[in-house]
């Protein structure tokens, strides 16, 4: 068993260790702070596929902004424990229904695929460097990557605008 | 990409460039001044470049763009109409002191989006010029938040638009799902060989038809035309009724075009009930509104739907009615909405009925342009209204399409109605009002009078010598 190999089960039995951490806590504070560490162990698993670009983005993005969004909605709502409204019956139940056909649905659409019987090469591929990717983006995709560009300045004014305190 | 390729993208990289200028020029002076004219500059320039780029044309940017005679066209179109915008934004931001700087960021960068449409022949390009061109527009309607209305329209637009924005997503993903491509010519040629009826592809051509719609504030998608148009500042709603509609209106026909949409009668038939609606419904919801610019946005919803009569045979003749429609249609809401501008206060945009009670007496050189305009948008002949309505009719015959003209004619009757009411309030005995605000800058007050006194010239000489652009128009659209 090589290196490879351990650290594959190691952040596999992580990743699913905190990601059952963040439904049983009972304070939305640790449920968020078990997310982060799933999110890291998902990039640590995207590095052992060669795919470095994903993983520094699902770091900046997922454990950077998207979590901060999460800490201030739990801040505002001032959620804790004596406070946690208690759940009706009915709505667990559609949970519950809602979750399981989620879960169909996916076993379903997975289950003949063929990445099913293949197996998964580690470090191989060349696809998700960082150097291959912007040779893509800057080269063949210039053109739609610029005006995405845009969009997001766009976007940005916009939001400074509406935002800015009235002078 | 090569040089040629580079070399047609030039107008398009400009106007990209011009967004960046003024930012530029935010951070270091800001001087509301300086920044129109360079503005205004930059837009010239973007017109000299779609100049010198027309003897190289056409050329193709595969796999997103197509820079044609027809993308030129529109592209001239888009970049006319905004240059005239900022030019009524000038007297009417100043007047509110309201810090208008950033609004040229935005202004331009919505023009970009509206330009690319005109140019894109692929799904991917399409959603990201409608993107770029909506997420500006929630910014500039709600850019004078404190105003009553403002807030209230950009965030109707915004929630709108989302939804449409997720029904455009979807229809493309199930034509994509159909066709296993996203670009235009592709699309044609998946269906020429023998598609184009199976289930996915009709819902999902069904959910673009949603997008466009309402954004080109179509009938049963129309709910927010009048809101917003009353909420925005005058000159953004120049800019919704003009450069927006252009651009959408731009790749609707281009999409079309290139997949021959008038060999589906199912097309064909949804397009034609959607353009008796506007007509029928526009014109009705106009007759009662004493409000001027809710007027013009029920007024322009059943233009849209006159446009649409010239979209349905899908032959040039129609192309060429559709642009020299579209040429006269904005010219003459420009005007109007030019005069609204110059008579909007520091506290209320002129948009009641009632300031305009014997303006020919004050005024009477801007209540003859608000005449020619609201004659030209009635289609009485002489002006340009005319002209374009009779190409529009003529396209229509040739392809006889009997309904859709007939209900062109009987609804273009009904609307003289309200159109003659508003000019009837303007020659009618003046009341004795306030004096009129002074104007806070001489220069642009009169430059913008000049500008829509050429606008009403030109809406005339179009309409006694539509010679002058049908040709060139023609020439252009050959360039494929």
């Amino acid at each position: 068993m090589g290196i490879t190999q351990i650290l594959f089960w190691f952040l596999t039995a992580l990743v699913l260790g905190s990601a059952l951490m963040v439904i049983f806590s009972k304070n939305p504070v640790h449920s968020v702070l078990w997310l982060i560490v799933t999110f890291f162990c998902i990039s640590g698993h995207y590095i052992l596929l060669n795919a470095q670009f994903l993983a520094i983005v699902n770091v900046i993005v997922y454990a950077g902004a998207i979590m901060v969004l999460f800490l201030f909605v739990v801040m505002l709502m001032n959620l804790n424990a004596e406070t946690e409204p208690q759940k009706n019956k009915w709505l667990k139940f559609a949970g519950a229904i809602a979750g399981s056909c989620l879960l169909l649905v996916l076993v379903a659409a997975l289950k003949d695929t063929d990445a099913m019987r293949q197996e998964v090469l580690m470090k191989t591929g060349d696809i998700g460097l960082i150097h291959n990717l912007g040779m893509v983006l800057f080269r063949d995709y210039l053109l739609p990557f610029e005006i995405s560009s845009v969009l997001f300045l766009s976007a940005m004014v916009g939001t400074v605008v509406i935002g800015k305190k009235g002078d | 990409m090569n040089e040629l390729q580079f070399k047609a993208l030039l107008p398009y990289s400009l106007l990209a460039t011009a967004s960046i200028i003024v930012i530029l020029l935010i951070a270091f002076r800001r001087n509301h001044f300086m920044i129109q004219v360079v503005g205004f500059l930059l837009m010239c320039g973007v017109i000299f470049a779609l100049v010198q780029v027309r003897p190289l044309l056409p050329v193709a940017i595969p796999p997103l763009f197509q820079i044609d005679g027809f993308a030129l066209l529109f592209t001239g179109l888009i970049i006319g109409s905004v240059a005239i915008v900022g030019l009524f934004s000038y007297i009417y931001f100043e007047a509110r002191e309201e810090n208008p700087k950033e609004y040229y960021i935005l202004l331009f960068l919505s023009t970009l989006g509206s330009a690319i449409l005109a140019i894109s022949n692929h799904f991917v390009s399409f959603f990201l010029g409608l993107e770029i061109l909506s997420v500006s527009l929630y910014g500039l309607i709600a850019y004078l938040r404190n105003r009553n209305h403002a807030v209230e329209a950009g965030m109707k637009y915004l929630v709108l638009a989302a939804l449409t924005s997720a029904f455009l997503l979807f229809g493309m993903a199930l034509v994509y799902m159909d066709t296993g491509t996203m670009s235009f010519p592709e699309i044609a040629q998946k269906l020429s060989a023998g598609g184009g009826s199976s289930v996915l592809f009709v819902m999902g051509m069904g959910f673009i038809v949603v997008a466009v719609g309402f954004k080109l504030a179509l009938v049963p998608f129309h709910l927010w035309a009048a809101d917003v148009y009353q909420g925005a500042p005058v000159p953004v709603t120049a800019f919704i009724a003009t450069v927006s509609k252009i651009g959408v209106f731009a790749i609707l026909l281009r999409f079309s075009l290139d997949v021959n949409l008038q060999n589906f009668p199912l097309a064909i038939d949804i397009f034609a009930i959607i353009a008796i609606a506007s007509m029928i419904i526009g014109n009705l919801l106009a007759l009662r509104q004493a409000n001027l610019k809710r007027l013009l946005a029920y007024s322009s919803i059943a233009h849209l739907g006159y446009l649409l009569v010239a979209f349905l045979p899908g032959n040039m003749a129609g192309v060429e009615a559709a642009v020299f429609y579209l040429l006269a249609y904005s010219i003459t809401l420009l005007s109007a909405f030019g005069i609204i501008t110059m008579l909007s206060t520091r506290k209320k945009d002129a948009d009641d009925v009632e300031i305009y009670r014997g303006l020919f007496w004050k005024k009477p050189l801007m209540a003859l342009v608000l005449t020619i305009a609201l004659l030209s948008l009635a289609g009485i002949p002489l002006t340009a209204g005319f002209i374009a309505k009779f190409y529009v009719l003529g396209a229509g015959i040739q392809s006889q399409l009997v309904l859709p003209v007939i209900v062109l004619v009987v609804t273009s009757v009904i609307g003289l109605y309200y159109y003659l009411r508003v000019i009837s309030v303007m020659f009618a005995a003046p009341v004795p009002a306030e004096a009129w605000e002074k104007t806070v800058s001489p220069l642009f007050y009169n430059s913008t009078y000049i500008a829509l006194v050429i606008l009403a010239l030109a809406l005339v000489a179009l309409g006694v010598f539509p010679g002058l652009v049908v040709e060139d128009i023609r020439t252009l659209l050959t360039v494929r």
